[in-house]
């Protein structure tokens, strides 16, 4: 009995010394910002990954406060960041998308407004274009700088395609519909779409309510009048979408394709399809997937505009740029303020534009003839430069808990669950911060 | 055969061991271990299964986004949940996909999973190939399933005669047909599995006994082999539901619950709202629910089949 007794009680000791080892090695992840003469940084892990690890060994080569960077890889970053935000072990600098990736976090009182930053050093926001720079704006308080390249969406074509059917490149509305008209008789899908991800189909949603309605239609849904998704305009633009769709513009099996899984790109450049609505990564997409068609057959443009539309044919719409933000409990808010001039600085742009992000600051013009593919670069700057009004992507621009009734209600009106009434409704039903 | 022999053996020996010295020594060597031998089983459930669920109860009724500290809410998560289309919807869905689940595949298996079991020659080299899918995993299988049907590159693009026009994940019955394939693909082989050691237990004397009788071998399929499977098939249901009700890789990789809600089952639901939209409370009162509706489901083949009053499949021999 004696043995037994024993034995069990060494079984006993045995499994709580491996519990507690075990609990051990979960707590000393991510070591504690308290360190008086350090402070972390925490980004998307990425192959950006190397631009930041120079700027950071930069700006440690002169400064006595020392920063460190964390990086998070891949797809759970907005889960981990929400987790770790509002604990010892958060970061003092973060990456964010700006709009309502940040915004839970303002109205838990967690972040430093930058504004008495940019007082003392106005090169903090004069030296980033301004369209790009409202996106980490909330209730008129700036919460982040960007950080690293701008990705508007564009109207990419197949320009053999084009050319065979006769086509131009659609500078309006009119010429789209009358373009997936002859395209269709070709036997072409006019438009190919990658359904399967949702989040291409809300593209079409977001520049068409651009185009009809203004920028402004958006941001007043955003700040929480509901009435506007009731609005002639968003009736109107309800209703072009939809004329666009039942012309059979996309085919009829879009929402078994994706994008993300390289479907729709290889519908583009196989020239199974004509045009494409995607951000600006579709190019290195494309690069990567069929490098003679990004050479020679892909071509590039801007949405058309709307006649009688309230939105100017150069706004834009997509990812404006991914922003640092400063946590509101840190002790190194002047290092922080010093770090964050390099995101303007020569070196970075440098850097950037050498791994293909196109930076968003008012010296990148200066390096773009030296980047690889000047011209599409250049492009896009031009575009970002000009545009009067980028709107974020609807899926950031709200909170977190919208993106999938989003995602939901952009399908549903594209493959005929809901009508506009039915879309107005689901719209109404976000919430708002 | 080996399985005609090992239960005569045993047999043989059983006489011996029951039989022996009666005394106090030889019942404290034979009898039940001791307790502490089911500690660390205990612990382990302990801090990763009972703990971890009361938490979830306590957060279902409470509302946090993973900033601050959760708020109590009272019943508000379930109200909303009784009330939420979508929630009734998904928990439909979950069930519509275990029945599909368990209709095709348990004949599937039964018969895979008995053939498997047979002395014939290719049997191991077939069966070693079959059980191939359930070494993938399941984010591997849907990637792969994905890819084989683009409508535009993959097999549907060459049988428009039985495809249409491919489009399989973008309409409710295509997106729910091809969870039902891609699971009865992964899983099949998993049942099969229990199913063929199980048909290698049943005493070949029944078949001698049956052949000499004069039943033939379909006779001997459904008079000997499918009442022998009882417990097994009952144990390859209750893993294909209570499985079946948790399914969620498949659904994230195929279809993301789309299109619109269509495959929005309720394990993927729980995903969505608590780790895509930050609601943990209602995240977590779904995943409440979900338990509840396995373990009721559970209990109820138990009862219905009458698993928990058999002590084993021999009995009447």
């Amino acid at each position: 009995m004696k043995t037994r007794a024993r034995f069990r009680r060494a079984v006993a000791g045995g499994a709580a010394l491996v519990l507690s080892l075990g609990l051990a090695a979960c707590g000393s992840g991510g070591s504690s910002s308290g360190d008086s003469d350090e402070f972390h940084v925490l980004v998307y892990g990425d192959a950006t990954n190397r631009v930041e690890e120079r700027i950071v060994a930069t700006f440690n080569k002169t400064s006595e406060v020392k920063a460190v960077l964390d990086t998070v890889p891949g797809a759970d970053y907005q889960q981990k960041l929400q987790t770790v935000i509002n604990t010892p072990q958060a970061p003092d600098v973060f990456f964010n998308w700006g709009g309502g990736s940040i915004s839970p976090f303002v109205e838990a009182d967690l972040l430093l407004p930058l504004d008495d930053m940019i007082k003392n050093e106005p090169g903090l926001k004069s030296n980033f274009l301004p369209s790009v720079f409202e996106t980490a704006q909330v209730d008129g308080k700036t919460y982040g700088v960007p950080m690293r390249g701008t990705q508007p969406v564009l109207l990419f074509h197949n320009k053999k395609v084009l050319a065979d059917a006769g086509v131009e490149p659609p500078r309006t509305w009119d010429d789209l519909l009358a373009a997936v008209k002859t395209l269709k008789a070709e036997g072409v899908t006019p438009i190919a779409l990658g359904g399967g991800d949702r989040w291409t189909t809300m593209m079409w949603f977001e520049y068409l309510y651009d185009r009809v309605a203004g920028p402004e239609l958006f941001k007043s849904a955003l700040a929480g009048d509901k009435e506007v998704w009731e609005s002639a305009d968003s009736r109107k633009a309800l209703d072009m979408l939809k004329e666009l769709i039942d012309a059979g513009a996309f085919g009829t099996n879009y929402d078994s394709v994706k994008f993300t899984d390289g479907g729709s790109p290889a519908l583009l450049s196989s020239g199974k399809a004509a045009f494409e609505l995607m951000g600006s990564w579709a190019y290195s997409t494309q690069q990567d997937a069929d490098p003679d068609f990004a050479k020679n057959d892909l071509g590039y443009g801007a949405f058309p505009s709307v006649e009688g539309g309230k939105g100017d044919a150069a706004n834009l719409v997509g990812n404006t740029n991914n922003f640092y933000s400063v946590r509101k409990s840190t002790e190194h808010a002047d290092a922080i303020a010093e770090f964050l001039q390099l995101m303007y600085s020569d070196e970075f742009v440098e850097s950037q534009l050498a791994i293909g992000n196109l930076p968003t600051t008012t010296n990148t013009a200066k390096f773009l003839d030296a980047a690889d593919n000047p011209e599409y670069l250049k492009y896009q700057y031009d575009l970002v430069d000009k545009a009067p009004a980028f709107q974020l992507s609807w899926d950031q621009a709200y909170p977190p808990k919208n993106m999938t009734p989003i995602y939901v209600a952009v399908q549903q009106f594209f493959n005929g669950q809901l009508d506009a009434d039915g879309f107005i409704k689901a719209m109404q039903a976000l919430t708002t911060a | 055969m080996v399985s005609l022999t090992a239960p005569v053996a045993k047999d043989g020996h059983r006489p011996a061991r029951t039989s022996g010295p009666a005394g106090p020594a030889a019942r404290r060597r034979t009898g039940r271990p001791g307790i502490g031998w089911a500690l660390p089983a205990v612990v382990f459930f302990a801090l990763f299964a009972v703990v971890p669920l009361v938490l979830v109860a306590v957060l279902s009724f409470t509302t946090w986004s993973g900033l601050g500290s959760p708020e109590f809410a009272g019943f508000d998560n379930w109200v909303t949940l009784f009330h939420d289309p979508v929630m009734i919807k998904s928990l439909w869905l979950s069930v519509l996909l275990t029945v599909l689940g368990v209709v095709v595949q348990t004949p599937l298996s039964i018969l895979l999973g008995v053939w498997a079991a047979g002395p014939q020659r290719n049997r191991a080299v077939l069966s070693a190939v079959f059980f191939v899918p359930l070494l993938l995993s399941a984010t591997a299988v849907s990637v792969l399933w994905r890819a084989l049907l683009d409508p535009n590159f993959g097999v549907p693009s060459q049988a428009a005669w039985l495809f249409g026009d491919g489009n399989l994940l973008g309409s409710r019955t295509g997106a729910i047909s091809v969870l039902v394939l891609v699971s009865a693909w992964q899983f099949t082989p998993l049942h099969a599995l229990i199913y063929q050691g199980a048909t290698r237990a049943i005493p070949a004397v029944l078949y001698q006994a049956a052949e000499i009788d004069g039943a033939g071998r379909v006779r001997q399929f459904f008079h000997i082999t499918l009442p022998q499977l009882r417990n097994s098939i009952i144990t390859s249901v209750i893993l294909m539901v209570v499985g079946g009700l948790t399914t969620f890789d498949t659904v994230l990789i195929l279809t993301q619950g789309g299109p619109g809600t269509d495959t929005t089952i309720s394990a993927y639901y729980m995903y969505q709202k608590a780790f895509k939209g930050f609601e943990f409370g209602a995240g977590a009162a779904i995943a409440l629910l979900l338990v509840l509706v396995a373990t009721a489901v559970s209990l109820v083949v138990v009862r219905v089949s009458g698993y928990d009053r058999m002590a084993g499949t021999k009995e009447g021999m």
